[in-house]
């Protein structure tokens, strides 16, 4: 695998503080690594240690104070927001703790809205629906709204979403927070199989220890500093 | 395909809070069909006072100045002498100068007395000022021509013999003139038109009440008034000279002003409901922080965010705007038969036309209602939004 070694995103020294009732409070201190293409990497440490600040850095939702980030090799420190929003929709799918699919789109239209702001196509349905069959959804479900179907569903089809534009990198926060062990296993193993057979890069930010095992690395955070890589 | 997807959306959402959805299109609806009404109503009133004055503002009226005595005439009785005529005919240059006797008398019919207004013409001016209805124009000094709401009270037709003053001078009518409204240089409806020759026979007066000028091109009208007025006004002020177009204008004006005052009244309950739909706006801001910070943090850009906005105030608008459209058919008829008691100034294209005006202040009004609430869900920062329970 040659592409495995290439680094698909990279981060230097990135520090971030915020101003909360007059404090600043550091969240991120110069922080460096790498994450090479189609490794699957959890981000553990406890509440408020600042791996949740890791991933939206990671993820472009969130720009560092100082430092760089670089996606694909390009650098997104000077980007405008605009062009961020742009990265997030190509090459970065999330998957939330809480699902957050869109309350107001039945499941497959959610599966299609990233592909349609992308594409601004009109058949997507070929896509959507290839999708939704990769992560195992039952074909019937397809019309539901997301308060119809059960949590692990609902990652289900989140996951479809965060697919649908065959994005490069995975950020998943808490994936299996709101999930039972099974459904939350059954969750793990689909993330893997994305790993290993399409070769997608994984984050993942979890408190589960037994979660790691998935994992080809665990970066541990306290107080915002790495203190060791597993 | 992208702008039906933020369509859908804000679609999707009136729906589910259709109450509330309903509630700000009803202010929408209730804004558009006041604005409309009131403007409607106001054109209506213009309409009725334009049609009850005279359409003729091409001409310049002289009359002798209060206050003047001028040669030939006695004090209290100031007239415009041949001398001053020769000057306005001198000063008007290739404009038709109509000098008037006119006066009032008491006229017996049949048995019926009553008083009509007297008018002395030239009978070769009298085309140019009249149109005639039936008959003929007065020929030579003999004949009379009635005003037509004078005739119908008096049942006159041509043939008929009226008897004038207290001699009861017999004159036959010739022909009946054409109704004209009231004018502001002579108004025959409830009048007689005689010959000059006829007039001077008969009262013995010198000099005339006033001149009319009729001007050959309207852009010339200024030009003559200045004219008039440096020819005859030059030492002393002895004539007074009104142009009847800006008489007209000046009043058509006033009516304009109050037809527009009458809409700004409408127009304040278009501003309740704009207030309402920012409400409702800010709302759906504040209840989807959520679902924004899930939609920018999965690529929907910050413009397109505001789409999905602007789309919800703009359905509003549209909505509210098309249904208060239609009932700005009833607001307005309902409005002029209570005010003007006369329904058919609804159906006149200058009185139609408030109602796309009104509605396209309805949806305009929508629209920039959601503007502020648009930017606002737009600038939201993601990660504060998606923490948002």
């Amino acid at each position: 695998m040659s592409d495995s070694a290439d680094p698909v995103i990279v981060f230097r020294n990135i520090t971030k503080v915020y101003h909360l009732l007059g404090e600043n409070v550091t969240a991120l201190l110069d922080v460096s690594g790498s994450v090479r293409r189609g490794e699957f990497i959890a981000i553990m440490g406890p509440s408020g240690s600042g791996k949740s600040t890791l991933l939206n850095m990671l993820g472009c939702l969130d720009v560092p104070d100082s430092g760089e980030i670089l996606i694909n090799g390009i650098e997104t420190t000077n980007m405008s927001d605009d062009e961020l929003t742009k990265l997030r929709r190509d090459h970065i799918g999330f998957i939330f703790q809480q699902f957050n699919l869109i309350p107001l789109l039945t499941a497959r239209e959610n599966v299609e809205y990233p592909l349609l702001l992308k594409t601004g196509s009109a058949d997507c349905d070929d896509r959507c629906l290839d999708v939704l069959r990769s992560v195992a959804l039952e074909s019937h479900l397809d019309h539901h709204r997301p308060n119809e179907l059960s949590g692990g569903q609902q990652q289900r089809v989140a996951i479809a979403r965060a697919l649908v534009n065959d994005p490069e990198i995975l950020l998943c926060d808490e994936p299996t927070g709101n999930l039972d062990s099974k459904t939350g296993n059954a969750i793990m193993e689909l993330l893997s199989r994305l790993c290993t057979h399409q070769n997608k890069t994984v984050i993942m930010v979890t408190h589960d220890p037994s979660l790691a095992v998935y994992a080809n690395r665990t970066i541990h955070i306290v107080d915002g500093r790495i203190s060791g890589v597993a | 395909m992208q702008q039906r997807l933020f369509f859908n959306l804000a679609i999707r959402n009136l729906r589910i809070h259709w109450l509330r959805s309903l509630l700000a299109a009803i202010g929408i609806i209730i804004g558009v069909v006041a604005i409309t009404s009131m403007g409607i109503l106001g054109n209506g009133l213009t309409l009725s006072v334009s049609e009850s004055l005279s359409d003729v503002g091409d001409s310049i009226v002289v009359s002798p100045h209060v206050g003047y005595y001028g040669m030939g005439s006695s004090p209290g009785n100031s007239r415009i002498s041949e001398r001053e005529l020769e000057q306005i005919r001198r000063a008007a240059g290739n404009a038709d100068v109509i000098p008037v006797y006119s006066g009032g008398e008491r006229i017996k019919v049949g048995r019926e007395t009553g008083a009509a207004v007297i008018y002395g013409l030239d009978p070769k001016d009298i085309p140019l000022m009249l149109d005639k209805l039936e008959g003929q124009y007065i020929r030579g000094s003999s004949g009379v021509m009635a005003g037509k709401k004078l005739a119908e009270e008096y049942d006159l037709i041509v043939g008929s013999r009226v008897l004038i003053g207290e001699e009861e001078t017999g004159v036959r009518v010739t022909g009946i003139l054409d109704e004209r409204g009231m004018g502001f240089d002579i108004n025959p409806d409830y009048g007689l038109v005689f010959s000059d020759q006829w007039y001077r026979n008969y009262y013995h007066e010198e000099g005339y009440d006033s001149v009319i000028v009729k001007v050959r091109d309207l852009s010339h009208i200024e030009s003559t008034k200045a004219a008039i007025e440096a020819q005859l006004n030059r030492r002393e002020t002895t004539v007074d000279v009104y142009d009847t177009r800006a008489i007209l204008e000046t009043i058509l004006e006033t009516f304009g002003r109050i037809a527009t005052f009458t809409m700004a009244i409408g127009g304040i309950s278009l501003l309740v409901a704009g207030v309402s739909i920012f409400n409702v706006m800010m709302m759906s801001v504040m209840e989807r922080y959520k679902e924004i910070g899930i939609l920018r943090s999965i690529g929907t850009l910050r413009s397109e965010v505001r789409k999905i906005f602007i789309y919800e105030s703009l359905l509003l608008g549209l909505g509210g705007s098309l249904i208060g459209g239609l009932l700005s058919f009833i607001g307005g008829y309902v409005a002029i038969l209570i005010m003007l008691e006369e329904t058919r100034y609804l159906f006149e294209p200058s009185s139609l036309v408030y109602i796309p005006y009104g509605m396209a202040f309805g949806i305009v009004t929508s629209v920039v209602s959601g503007l502020y609430p648009a930017w606002k869900a737009s600038n939201l920062n993601p990660i504060e939004a998606l923490r948002h329970e």
